[in-house]
């Protein structure tokens, strides 16, 4: 059916965000701190996607299959996904800076 | 009052504009129907009410921005009479009612119901813009 695109699209979304548990696990000496961060955007990840499933992409699905239920409040849920989504990738940058910049620093 | 609040008020305001059109719709879609024995179609309307109750304060914290008690009524309106005899809902004068609906103010209705939806949703665009700013501080780009 048409619905396939939209749950693709959000799957395909959300691979980027994988490598950074591994890369962070890597790390020799704090397995604590690395699992700690891993889990925390393991279970805000989740959180996100939980919401995209149950706001948009079911409003979507009953869009598609024709019940009677309003354009604009599918288009709202829409982007309030895409915003606790673009909410999780920015906290996951400004981390993911400031552990770069630990690993750069001199001893 | 959280980002949340915007869209919901914005959403409960696109509602609204989306009943009225739908009203709209019908009344000019019922304009040329005839009345048989009296009964016909009444002009319906769309009545809403914002809950202006509360305080202001009280307004922001809780998500009551939006416009409640919508219903749809008949308007009480006086059939048009026309003069048609050779018509078979005439009366035993040779009238035959419709209904009391005006095309032109509705067309002037169908112009402000789009201009009102617009701006709702220019009100969300903007708060989705400012959300979309802040999640953009810090960022070098």
């Amino acid at each position: 059916m048409s619905i396939d695109p939209v749950t693709l699209a959000a799957a395909q979304a959300l691979p980027p965000m994988n490598p950074l548990p591994p890369a962070n696990i890597g790390e020799a000496n704090p397995p604590p701190a690395g699992a700690g961060f891993a889990g925390w955007l393991d279970s805000q990840l989740r959180q996100v996607n939980a919401e995209i499933t149950a706001a948009a992409d079911d409003g979507v699905r009953r869009l598609a299959i024709g019940e009677p239920v309003s354009l604009h409040q599918v288009m709202i849920n829409l982007e309030r996904a895409r915003l606790h989504f673009e909410l999780v990738l920015q906290v996951r940058n400004k981390l993911l800076e400031a552990y770069q910049d630990l690993t750069r620093m001199q001893i | 009052m959280d980002l949340t609040t915007v869209f919901e008020v914005s959403a409960a305001g696109m509602s609204l504009q989306r009943l009225r059109l739908d009203v709209a719709a019908a009344n000019l879609a019922n304009a040329q129907t005839s009345a048989v024995d009296g009964v016909g179609y009444q002009p319906l309307q769309v009545v809403a009410h914002a809950p202006l109750t509360a305080p202001f304060a009280q307004w922001l914290s809780a998500a009551q921005l939006r416009p409640a008690d919508v219903r749809v009524v008949e308007s009480a309106s006086v059939p048009r009479l026309v003069y048609e005899p050779g018509h078979p809902d005439a009366d035993a004068r040779g009238y035959v009612a419709y209904p009391d609906v005006s095309p032109v103010s509705e067309m002037v209705r169908l112009m402000e119901i789009s201009r009102a939806y617009e701006a709702n949703v220019r009100a969300l665009n903007l708060a989705k813009a400012m959300a979309v700013r802040a999640l953009e501080i810090g960022t070098e780009r």
